[in-house]
């Protein structure tokens, strides 16, 4: 659910998405990776950034479940675009 | 929210609106990037940039327009792609360029030295396509994550810098037994992570080194930050992640980098699998050219049709132009100076075109007699397409 996808978005994972990605909705301002408010990525997008990793963006399969996966996925592409 | 999916389908069929290749650079131009990212312009790090000359993905990533790389066989600074794997360090590095500082390991004397004293151990230059591994994913159509490029992630620039033969035999030669060479980015990394996890860390076979460089220039001026300076790897030949920006660290050895860029980034994997060091890394380029000129309805009679050709650290040797699609093709003629194995050559053929509709595809070969394939199997990040029908334009002569 979209609380438990902010909460990982925040805090959830090694490194933590906010570390390195800027979305207004989760107080995140990362400079690391592109901001989430510009790229507005729908959920299929994010959720195969996140389980294979782009460019320096580490892949997370190995340390989250599919359905936390989904739940970042869903979470970011609601709060995307709003900032 | 969604970001518009174009489809590909059979270059013949029909397609409506929609132009039937997968190119078609016309149906692209600026047209898919994130509207946002468009609207905010250029980043200060890269605002001497020609923005009508690029598509803008986001803040670290902007491509030239296909139409834009222009017919002279080199990419102008202002319009050749940007690709930044981290945000840039502050640009008060680029003050004192003969400040900065690179560590040289694996040496038989290592040690650190600025690039002043680097500066005084050799010069060279040499043209080479500066290409990323990402290049043409937005041709792929099981929808790799990562920039949607299409051909513009690709320019062709002269570099001028210090041979690192120069200075590797220098500092005694490389350690014994030494298979690769590894460089480092200087770009800060923020607190709370582990460097590994992110920094921007490469190993190449050490056989690459022979012809790689510290470059300080580009076309001429001195490296801007933008594109890495004060002084940057380039290893001709070589997809852009190698080509480390910002380089504080050169060293030679027998371990790849436990980066994760490198244990499981830039890999070449079936679609669905994550990335894995046993997998083939993004190293040196295939062979691989595209049509530039006319995108759109140059009307009907006599057209120059221009295009780039290269392969990698092989030499192109020629290119053929096909005017149906792949069903005919014709030798197509380099012009322009030879600037070398490593840089692109521009290629035309004149062709008179009555009303119709063309599929234009150009087809590259290499010295060693490679040949660009018609398609790329898909592959998880989307690497390494160089399908001439996916890069084909369709033309509607009036």
């Amino acid at each position: 659910d979209l609380a438990e996808g902010r909460r990982l978005f925040v805090e959830g994972t090694e490194p933590a998405c906010a570390i390195c990605h800027s979305l207004a909705d989760a107080g995140a301002e990362g400079e690391i990776g592109p901001s989430l408010d510009e790229l507005r990525p729908d959920a299929a997008r994010v959720a195969r950034a996140v389980r294979g990793g782009v460019g320096v963006m580490p892949a997370f399969q190995e340390t989250l479940s599919e359905d936390q996966i989904a739940a970042i996925a869903a979470y970011v592409a609601r709060a995307a675009g709003g900032g | 929210m969604m970001e518009p999916r174009f489809s590909r389908r059979g270059f013949l069929v029909g397609a409506g609106g929609a132009t039937a290749l997968g190119a078609g650079g016309v149906a692209f131009d600026g047209a898919h990037a994130p509207a946002a990212a468009q609207e905010g312009g250029l980043p200060d790090y890269a605002a001497w940039k020609d923005a009508d000359a690029l598509i803008i993905h986001s803040r670290n990533t902007m491509e030239t327009k296909r139409g834009a790389v222009g017919s002279g066989g080199l990419t102008a600074s202002d319009r050749l792609f940007i690709r930044n794997n981290l945000p840039s360090p502050d640009a008060s590095i680029t003050a004192d360029p003969d400040a900065w500082e690179i560590a040289i390991e694996g040496v038989a004397r290592p040690g650190t030295m600025t690039l002043g004293q680097l500066k005084r151990l050799g010069v060279t230059s040499e043209a080479s396509v500066l290409q990323c591994s990402g290049n043409g994913r937005g041709f792929f159509t099981h929808g790799a994550s990562g920039s949607q490029w299409l051909t513009g992630a690709a320019g062709c620039v002269i570099w001028t810098g210090v041979p690192v033969a120069a200075i590797v035999e220098a500092m005694g030669g490389p350690a014994e037994g030494a298979t690769l060479m590894t460089s480092t980015g200087g770009e800060t990394l923020p607190d709370g992570v582990d460097p590994a996890s992110i920094m921007v860390e490469r190993s190449v076979p050490i056989a690459a080194h022979a012809h790689a460089m510290i470059a300080f220039e580009m076309n001429g001026a001195p490296l801007p930050l933008t594109h890495g300076g004060p002084a940057r790897v380039v290893i001709p030949g070589y997809y852009g992640v190698n080509n480390v920006k910002y380089v504080k660290r050169l060293a030679f050895g027998t371990q790849e980098s436990g980066a994760k860029i490198q244990t499981s980034g830039y890999r070449v994997r079936p679609v669905g699998e994550g990335g894995a060091a046993s997998q083939p890394s993004m190293w040196d380029m295939t062979v691989k050219s595209w049509v530039t000129h006319p995108l759109t309805d140059p009307g009907s009679g006599r057209v120059q049709i221009h295009g780039v050709a290269f392969a990698g650290p092989e030499r192109a040797s020629g290119v053929a132009v096909s005017l149906d699609g792949g069903q005919s093709w014709e030798q197509a003629r380099f012009y322009g100076p030879d600037l070398g194995r490593f840089a692109w050559r521009s290629f035309v053929m004149e062709a008179d075109l009555a009303p119709g509709v063309y599929a234009v595809a150009s087809r590259a070969t290499a010295e060693g007699g490679s040949v660009q394939p018609e398609d790329f199997p898909p592959n998880e990040r989307g690497y390494g397409h160089n399908g001439w029908r996916a890069h084909a334009v369709e033309l509607t002569v009036a």
